[in-house]
């Protein structure tokens, strides 16, 4: 999931609130590109790889969801 | 109130592979008409089809659409719609030649013929590869897009359609907003092509954005629903998202339990390791029930000569890759044992159409995943290459209603319905998300996805009914984009209720559908399950539509699910 923007190094173009599936990012008062909705960011990377200056970091990971098995320990590959 | 107005001749929703198809087809038949395509999402963003690797299926010298429609037959056990097979088999070679005039480009092997890897063990059905991999689907969507473009097709982003507008049954527009400003818009149409996708459940994946709201809206203005039962379980990293499995299996990846064991040989000693996710999902979750879980991922057998159609070149696939390996906690697909888990993420279910989209609503087309065509079982490269076919069919046949379909304007209470949609915005309430996931706690445990039964469905259809009459009336949106999501978790409700009273319905194991207290196939059941309105958006009237092999080429001999036995 996104995980920041740098609102030092951003350049406030929006390409990143422009591309944003889920609409997760926008524009604040300063015209810099900020998190305004994370809850839904599914890791397509689509802001990150179109920054021109590298403002942007998407963690790997997924968000956690509800278990599958809910009775099962993590370690045996239960849990979430 | 200001309402935008839009008059277009064919409204388009949805812009992944069918929408952008379909107004490429349309614009091609009908310079002259107006076309207007609408996502929720970015304008031009391509929808799915973004995420996709761009592996494609078509059927290619040397082999035939008999061949793959038989196939296709074994592999749905039974269930499938020959006619409809033919229709989509039959111009996939087409779209791939499109794709390529576009600029699109597919792995050549060294002498200049074409790589393919073969899909699920079948005999014939195989996946071309995008010729670098990492963003093949991106590039299918900007080819798109540049034509389109080229046509001057109208095409708008950031607006959510709610409501079909309709005269006399006839669909002619639909009602929305924009997610961004909030404001109100009208577009009134000669034909609307439902390109929206399927219903899902925001598992992340790249999938986040399908969530059934179009396939609520063509239920509440008519349409029939089919295939409800079936769900996408994907097997899935437990914490990253992977893209290209089912070439990763055909080539040598397998899945092992605690005990290193590479489990699928003991339930298909047939088919082993290379077979469809969904029998595969099956026995992960045996295999974690039993105790013998995690199951991680084993990619030693893989070929050298193979490791560049599955290492990411470009592309986010490639970013990702690269950003899992720098983490240092072990996360190199191709070095380490990742665990991976099954995960529920899309339904099959969508409307019932004909191989040109027509549903049993008139001006209403369905086109890609927002139809049903599939039971339950996923053959790599099998969607770019259905909904570039139907979404092409169904733009033909777009242009050709223009011709015949009466022109009509909805008489509607535009006020009260802007009132209903707005009147969550501000006040207080449970969050989308919270509903989201109470949802997600009700279907995604294993006997709810996968193994299902009676008693474990029953429960869960109790408790979302529960969510329906309580909790979906008490969400609550601090703004625009939360009034988007609030609709897409009612869609998600409303699908995930669908889902499990269509399991509960069809009492036997068949193609993506496991019943774990009616393990065999019912011979007397095969027949699409089809789901109408009762009178209430609620209480769907369940029918059975036969599959008429009397009208089809070829008999039911085989199935692919007497490969496997789950019996413990």
């Amino acid at each position: 999931m996104i995980q920041k923007i740098d609102t030092d190094l951003c350049v406030g173009c929006g390409s990143c609130v422009r591309r944003c599936p889920l609409d997760a990012l926008r524009l604040n008062e300063d015209g810099k590109a900020f998190i305004a909705y994370p809850d839904d960011c599914m890791t397509c990377y689509l802001c990150e790889r179109f920054c021109p200056s590298g403002a942007i970091y998407v963690h790997p990971f997924r968000e956690e969801l509800p278990p599958v098995f809910p009775n099962v320990p993590r370690e045996l590959g239960g849990g979430a | 109130m200001k309402i935008n107005r839009i008059a277009t001749d064919i409204l388009i929703i949805g812009t992944g592979s069918a929408g952008l198809w379909a107004g490429y087809r349309a614009s091609e038949l009908a310079p002259e008409a107006q076309i207007t395509l609408v996502d929720k999402g970015p304008r031009d963003w391509g929808g799915l089809m973004t995420m996709a690797g761009g592996d494609f299926e078509a059927v290619l010298d040397p082999d035939t659409v008999d061949q793959w429609i038989q196939d296709f037959v074994y592999y749905f056990d039974g269930l499938c719609d020959q006619k409809l097979m033919e229709e989509i088999l039959t111009r996939s070679r087409d779209r791939l030649a499109d794709y390529e005039r576009f600029g699109c480009e597919f792995f050549r092997m060294e002498d200049g013929k074409r790589k393919f890897v073969r899909q699920r063990g079948l005999d014939h059905v195989k996946l071309y590869p995008a010729q670098l991999k990492g963003r093949g689907g991106e590039l299918m969507v900007k080819n798109l897009v540049s034509q389109l473009k080229q046509r001057k097709v109208q095409r708008l982003g950031r607006i959510m359609l709610t409501e079909f507008l309709q005269q006399d049954g006839q669909v002619c527009g639909a009602l929305g907003f924009d997610a961004i400003t909030g404001e109100s818009y009208r577009f009134d149409a000669r034909v609307v092509i439902a390109a929206t996708g399927m219903g899902g459940w925001k598992t992340s994946y790249g999938k986040n954005t399908p969530t059934g709201e179009t396939m609520q809206m063509a239920w509440e203005a008519g349409a029939v629903l089919q295939d409800m039962e079936f769900a996408r379980v994907w097997n899935m990293p437990r914490l990253f998202g992977w893209e290209g499995q089912t070439v990763l299996m055909p080539l040598g990846a397998r899945f092992v339990n605690r005990n290193g064991e590479s489990f699928m040989e003991r339930y298909s000693p047939v088919l082993g390791a290379n077979t469809d996710p969904h029998y595969t999902t099956i026995a992960m979750a045996m295999e974690i029930r039993a105790g013998r879980g995690p199951i991680t991922f084993d990619l030693s057998r893989i070929k050298q000569e193979n490791l560049i159609l599955l290492r990411p070149q470009n592309g986010w696939q490639k970013l990702n890759y690269d950003k899992l390996s720098a983490l240092g906690l072990g996360l190199d697909l191709f070095r380490d044992s990742t665990e991976w888990v099954p995960q529920m993420t899309v339904s099959y279910g969508g409307m019932q159409a004909t191989a040109w989209g027509e549903t049993a609503v008139p001006g209403l087309l369905a086109a890609g995943t927002a139809r049903a065509t599939e039971p339950g079982v996923y053959a790599g490269g099998f969607a770019l290459m259905s909904t570039s076919v139907l979404g092409h069919m169904a733009g033909e046949k777009a242009a050709e209603l223009l011709q015949s379909l009466p022109r009509v304007t909805a008489e509607c209470d535009e006020e009260r319905h802007f009132a209903s949609t707005f009147a969550p915005l501000g006040r207080e309430g449970l969050t989308p998300k919270e509903v989201l996931t109470r949802i997600q706690s009700v279907v995604f445990p294993y006997d709810v996805s996968i193994l299902k039964n009676e008693q474990a469905l029953s429960r869960a259809l109790k408790e979302l009914v529960r969510i329906r009459e309580e909790d979906v009336p008490a969400m609550a949106a601090a703004d625009p984009h939360y009034l988007l999501k609030l609709i897409e978790t009612k869609a998600v409700a409303f699908v995930s209720e669908m889902y499990v009273r269509a399991s509960l319905e069809r009492r036997e194991t068949r193609a993506g559908h496991y019943r774990e207290d009616y393990p065999t196939r019912n011979e007397n059941d095969l027949a699409w399950l089809c789901l109408k309105r009762n009178g209430s958006d609620t209480d769907p009237e369940f029918y059975r539509v036969p599959v008429p092999l009397d009208e089809y080429r070829f008999p039911v001999t085989r199935y692919y699910q007497d490969n496997f036995n789950f019996s413990e």
